[in-house]
């Protein structure tokens, strides 16, 4: 475990592949040694909801297309987010795990990420295409990476009901930085293949190592 | 210790009478919430919601959540907006914010319920939504007391049992909309005692901690009653326990005599050190690494402990740098200084009322909000039982009284458990 650790360790300092919405800078070590895969279980939270969302052609698909089957990690974001422990983070940490699953060929074809926006009046299909840049269309590593919005407000409501992801406009709070700038939770769920939400990480949880040891616990205990 | 420890307040008749008017108290205000609650209020709060005890013949008698005007600009500045009550009578202690700030669960220790409050939709009025009643038939636990939101969930500390109503107690844990999770019991084994009390988490480090108080037939028993009881004294909690947050599993049992309740961890990002207070022996405890492993070490004395002075509720500044301490027995609020946290030295103090409880303070550090309650059998009689909320200003050499509001007056029970709130956090 140790080694596997190191090993991410070394890649996630030295990766730091472009992007076209976020600089992927090295993400700081985590400052505790997780427990090991397996040593620990991850109860049933929640359902993860269902409802319509757009692909990045603008056709419409089921949620639970993308959270069926595979492991499935998923964040809600908006494209212009610049608080830095907010989506510009979970964007780090979905781009490290993808090398991390993508190099362990018993994780890779189990495993996917979902990225779907919560400001559809802004996050169009064509905006979200330009914000996955190649990460959709980067075949090599083999693991999925989805960018989905929703077609309206009313179509995003039930799913951040269902997943209980709050979003409000800032007026007046005190960490707002513009009028643009969404107020939320970070929150990133992680759904086994049967479509219930096993973990749910916030800013100050969510890093790769956690996050890996998490899809190897439910691989090796769906 | 709690044995050796219960002897030799007996021993002493006063301190015998002081150690019963003691308990506990636990978390308020805006620098003591869950890490991972995002949605502080750093600048003016417009409301202190105050989770109310029922009093037989006052008012409806239910316990409820009482909402008071703080801001100062305001045209109702210290008034009570309204109330909303439960129906029951239930010992009405704790609450506690959902991640996402949108609700606060509240209970009592007198039964296995956990009330839901909608304080978004109007913050102002915050409304009772759902009623929370599987607790005991999920985990046989009784009493939740404190509430802390985890991502998605909250994790409940209850402080007892259904089977005998005895201090041997756990956590409960739910997910954001109310559905029962998973049950953890506190340790027994290693030096545990099974008691629970308050809990806090510092994710950077993976660690949860815990702390330990006392069983249902304690709490809910009438004071006369108990100090008479020399067997029934010694069951309470001298333990804090330390888990491993991701697994839930408790790693090391810390020995901490004389009830350690409210547990603070400092809210500075350098830091790693978290400090409580231990209700019966009147001393501050630090828990933080050494060489790597956690430790549990006394660094100061609150008061006079010969004098017992009870020391209920804790509010640390948000640098780390500063600790509010509430004893009730002398109605006495004091500050220590805590730059260096293995050496707190007490700065400043003030009677603030004749029985003090809870403290919370603006994230600022500018107001103090203080309330009175501490038990409904446990609160002081005749004159001494004041119930109040009463607000302060803090310039850093002197409290200053801002206002007042009589809970008594006003018809609405023992002041409790306080929680910030703002019109900013208006959400559909």
């Amino acid at each position: 475990v140790r080694l596997r650790a190191a090993a991410l360790a070394a890649w996630l300092i030295g990766a730091a592949a472009p992007v076209l919405a976020h600089d992927v800078a090295p993400l700081p070590a985590l400052d505790y040694e997780p427990p090991a895969p397996g040593t620990y279980t991850l109860h049933r939270i929640m359902a993860a909801p269902d409802g319509e969302v757009l692909d990045l052609d603008g056709r419409p698909q089921r949620l639970r297309t993308f959270t069926r089957e595979r492991i499935t990690l998923l964040g809600f974001v908006y494209t212009t987010c610049v608080d830095p422990d907010g989506c510009p983070l979970a964007y780090r940490v979905f781009d490290a795990l993808r090398h991390a699953v993508g190099d362990r060929p018993g994780l890779r074809d189990k495993v996917r990420l979902v990225t779907l926006s919560f400001d559809p009046e802004r996050d169009t299909p064509a905006a979200m295409r330009a914000y996955a840049g190649t990460r959709t269309t980067e075949r090599g590593l083999g693991v999925p990476w989805h960018f989905l919005t929703t077609r309206s407000s009313r179509a995003l409501a039930p799913l951040l009901e269902g997943f209980g992801q709050d979003v409000r406009s800032p007026r007046g709070l005190s960490n707002a930085r513009s009028r643009s700038e969404l107020s939320h939770v970070l929150k990133v769920f992680l759904i086994d293949r049967d479509g219930f939400v096993r973990e749910v990480y916030s800013s100050t949880f969510l890093h790769p190592r956690t996050v890996l040891n998490d899809i190897e616990t439910l691989v090796m205990n769906p | 210790m709690t044995a050796h420890c219960v002897q030799r307040s007996i021993a002493v008749a006063a301190c015998l009478l002081a150690w019963v008017l003691f308990v506990g108290t636990a978390a308020a205000d805006e620098t003591c919430n869950s890490p991972y609650i995002a949605k502080l209020i750093k600048g003016q709060e417009d409301y202190v919601y105050v989770w109310t005890l029922g009093v037989e013949g006052v008012g409806d008698g239910s316990d409820k959540l009482v909402t008071i005007d703080v801001h100062p600009k305001s045209k109702t500045y210290g008034k009570v907006l309204g109330s909303v009550s439960v129906g029951t009578r239930g010992e009405a202690h704790h609450m506690g914010f959902t991640d996402d700030r949108r609700f606060i669960w509240a209970g009592g220790l007198a039964e296995p319920k956990i009330y839901v409050f909608d304080i978004a939709t109007d913050p102002a009025r915050p409304r009772l939504v759902k009623t929370i009643g599987d607790m005991a038939d999920k985990t046989g636990y009784l009493g939740p007391h404190t509430y802390y939101a985890l991502p998605g969930r909250m994790l409940v500390q209850a402080l007892s049992n259904t089977r005998d109503k005895g201090g041997v107690t756990g956590m409960a844990l739910y997910n954001s909309k109310g559905e029962f999770i998973a049950a953890y019991p506190m340790p027994t084994e290693g030096g545990g005692d099974g008691y629970g009390y308050d809990l806090a988490v510092n994710p950077k480090k993976n660690i949860l901690l815990t702390s330990s108080f006392t069983g249902y037939t304690n709490y809910m028993r009438p004071l006369g009653e108990l100090v008479k009881d020399p067997e029934a004294m010694k069951k309470f909690g001298n333990t804090m326990v330390a888990w491993d947050l991701k697994a839930m599993k408790p790693t090391k049992v810390f020995s901490v005599p004389g009830a350690p309740l409210e547990i603070r961890w400092s809210l500075n990002p350098a830091d790693n050190w978290a400090i409580t207070a231990a209700a019966l022996t009147s001393k501050l405890w630090l828990v933080k690494q050494d060489q790597g492993v956690w430790q549990a070490k006394e660094v100061g004395t609150i008061g006079d402990p010969a004098k017992i002075p009870l020391p209920v509720d804790i509010s640390i500044t948000r640098d780390g740098k500063g600790l509010w301490v509430n004893t009730f027995m002398d109605g006495t609020t004091r500050y220590f200084d805590l730059s260096n946290p293995e050496a707190p030295r007490q700065t400043y103090e003030k009677v603030t009322g004749k029985q003090i409880n809870m403290i919370s303070q603006s994230w600022d550090g500018t107001r103090l909000y203080i309330t009175s309650s501490l038990l409904a059998n446990w609160d002081k009689g005749g004159a001494d039982n004041e119930q109040f909320l009463r607000a302060f200003a803090w310039d850093g050499k002197e409290l200053k009284p801002a206002f007042e509001v009589d809970f008594a007056k006003e018809r609405l029970g023992r002041a409790h458990h306080m929680k910030l709130g703002s019109r900013a956090l208006k959400s559909p």
